[in-house]
């Protein structure tokens, strides 16, 4: 299998008044060419941001360091104009709020032009064409009409759904999605998630998905990765990951999620304490605080990511 | 059994101001359309629904926090609807809520000493300095505070424990029903699990009923012993958990229900959801007759022309649907 992207030892710090938050430490993953890529932590584990120091698009007090690349050139801290040729052309990404991921003042199909326009040197009438297709595609009625529709006009759901249309254009080969359905009902999500699976299937579009709902995840992705505190603590196929969770954090996180199948009668298994204050990180294992079997040497050393099976890691001190 | 909260007949509806050169009648949404559910002592009734679906209006509607257009609420023989504004403050010591965003439900500028102290300020003037300060800190450590932490503020706070503060709020004046509108849905997967066992632990400790209203399917399994599910203002089914996840009758449940992802990388979604097709209608115009037929797989002429009544089809289980003696032979969970 050949990566599309490859990311090695990603670093993503911000300044703040009260000094320097590491978002993401160390990071080392690939996609591979038609795979999906779940990518699962809570606020702050550093999955939304891995993504937008790919796309050059970090908060101004940002800073990345080590490399992404896509097929081989450097994506992290690239010129402009390079990144301009590949984001919404080569490389896509849906946010998760699509209102604030759509220009409020634009018709949908307008800004939905530019990027034929810009990437495929597609005429405004070609572009037409090509768009309302496209809104087809993502199951919008009546599109014609919605090409002239502003995105306020719109459902949450529609407007997702044209997010999800938009980053298809140019027929991309990598699609990042960020927790793409977090803001939609679960009608609405079944939707989507139905609408990603099809696009995987059959354009070949290398997927990751970043969400904190391991239900979508079990659903859609052949590889998860586990993100704790900015740090890879997990990553394996999804059914190794399901069936042999081999991280302290995955065991409680799947324990801990309320789905149709659990007991009601029993209570629900938690995580204790406190998602990881990003200012003051502990010196060992950032889950040592809420882990159930700590070593001594969790309050010590940083555990790196050590193979525990096949494409399966874990990054922990507790015997495997 | 005894209800502790009746509902009857409730309606809220809000009227829209329509802009334009030329003045038309003003719309009228109704956000809840004659809704009626009792809610007993001890008792956790799950409101769900999608976006729209009116069950915040609900929740403020009993609550007498927005005024009903219509229907009773029934609480210890008065009529929530009736009552003047001082009235209603001195039901509030029993009747609490809790809302979905943690932070900006909690006074900025007061510590969380305050905030949890306010209630009994209000409702139990007689109490002195000490005495509100031992209960202040009781419930902290109830919820699972630090009484130190008393006089720090909000902003100090994750989202799971401003969470916390907000149910310390809501307890100390000892309530018999808490409205829970997503108290849970801003919250981390890890930090959820937290707030709900805690619900229920103080449920259990004091009787209390809640009416929690989420989005949440799974959440609303774990926490509730019957549900009530609504669509566009209207109620479209309603029973004990056991029957409602068990066997859905109203097309609308079986549809929620399915599309519930499961956390089983061996069931794809993609070919087990009964996936609803189109759009929520507007709720300023509801479909005629039923008002999910515009959606349902199900819908024949009759949907168009008359609106279901809910009628038992199980004991203890309502469903307003015109095929619903038909929905076990169409497409389930």
């Amino acid at each position: 299998m050949t990566p599309v992207i490859e990311c090695e030892q990603l670093n993503v710090r911000f300044r703040t008044d009260s000094g320097e938050v590491t978002a993401v430490s160390d990071l080392d993953f690939s996609l591979n060419a038609g795979e999906c890529l779940g990518i699962v932590g809570e606020s702050g584990s550093g999955k939304s941001q891995t993504f937008l120091a790919m796309f050059g698009l970090l908060a101004p007090n940002g800073m990345a360091s080590g490399s992404i690349r896509y097929r081989g050139t450097e994506l992290l801290n690239a010129p402009r104009s390079a990144l301009d040729d590949l984001r919404g052309n080569r490389l896509a990404m849906i946010f998760q709020d699509a209102l604030s991921g759509l220009t409020p003042t634009m018709r949908v199909g307008d800004q939905m032009a530019e990027v034929l326009m810009r990437h495929q040197g597609l005429s405004r009438r070609d572009a037409r064409t090509r768009i309302i297709e496209a809104l087809e595609v993502v199951r919008i009625a009546d599109p014609e009409r919605r090409f002239a529709a502003y995105p306020f006009e719109m459902s949450g759901g529609m407007r997702q759904r044209v997010m999800i249309a938009m980053a298809t254009l140019c027929r991309p080969e990598v699609l990042i999605a960020d927790e793409p359905t977090t803001a939609l009902d679960v009608t609405v999500q079944a939707q989507v998630l139905r609408l990603l699976d099809g696009l995987k299937k059959h354009t070949g579009t290398s997927l990751v998905l970043i969400t904190h709902d391991l239900g979508v995840v079990a659903g859609l992705c052949d590889r998860v990765l586990i993100m704790y505190a900015g740090r890879a603590v997990e990553l394996g196929p999804v059914r190794e990951i399901f069936r042999r969770p081999a991280h302290p954090y995955t065991q409680a996180l799947l324990r801990s999620m309320p789905s149709l199948n659990i007991d009601p009668g029993q209570d629900l298994p938690v995580i204790p304490g406190q998602p990881p204050d990003l200012e003051n990180l502990p010196g060992g294992c950032a889950f040592a605080s809420r882990c159930l079997h700590t070593l001594a040497a969790c309050g010590t050393g940083r555990p790196r990511l050590q193979t525990v099976g096949a494409g399966h890691a874990r990054a922990c001190h507790l015997p495997a | 059994m005894n209800s502790a909260l009746t509902v009857e007949h409730l309606s809220v509806h809000y009227s829209l101001p329509t802009g334009g050169l030329f003045r038309r009648r003003p719309l009228t949404l109704k956000a809840v359309d004659d809704v009626s559910f009792d809610l007993r002592a001890g008792e956790t009734l799950g409101v769900v629904g999608e976006t729209g679906c009116g069950k915040s209006s609900l929740g403020k509607g009993v609550l007498q926090l927005v005024k009903p257009a219509a229907g009773r609420v029934l609480w210890e023989g008065r009529d929530l609807c009736t009552l003047t504004p001082g009235e209603l403050t001195s039901v509030r010591k029993d009747l609490q809520v809790i809302f979905q965003d943690p932070l900006s439900s909690l006074n900025p500028r007061m510590t969380i000493g305050e905030i949890v102290a306010e209630p009994l300020e209000v409702h139990f003037p007689e109490l002195g300095r000490d005495e509100r300060r031992r209960r202040v800190d009781a419930m902290l450590e109830r919820v699972g505070l630090r009484p130190e932490m008393r006089n720090r503020y909000p902003n100090e706070f994750s989202g799971g424990q401003c969470q916390r503060i907000s149910i310390a709020r809501a307890m100390i004046s000892e309530p018999k029903v808490i409205v829970c509108d997503e108290p849970v849905s801003s919250l981390d997967v890890s930090i959820q699990a937290q707030i709900c066992n805690l619900l229920r632990d103080l449920q259990r400790d004091t009787g209390i009923a809640l009416l929690f209203i989420s989005h949440d399917l799974s959440i609303v399994r774990y926490m509730s012993h019957r549900v009530l599910v609504m669509y566009l203002g209207r109620v479209m089914e309603s029973g004990r958990r056991e029957e409602f996840f068990g066997a859905p009758r109203h097309p609308y449940s079986q549809a929620l229900i399915s599309a519930v992802p499961v956390p089983d990388p061996d069931r794809t979604p993609a070919e087990r959801s009964l996936v609803l097709d189109g759009e929520l209608p507007s709720p300023l115009d509801p479909p005629s007759g039923c008002v999910f037929r515009t959606r349902c797989p199900l819908a024949v002429p009759v949907c168009i022309t008359q609106t279901p009544v809910l009628s038992e089809a199980a004991p203890g289980q309502l469903v307003a649907c015109h095929r619903w003696e038909e929905t076990r032979k169409g497409a389930g969970p």
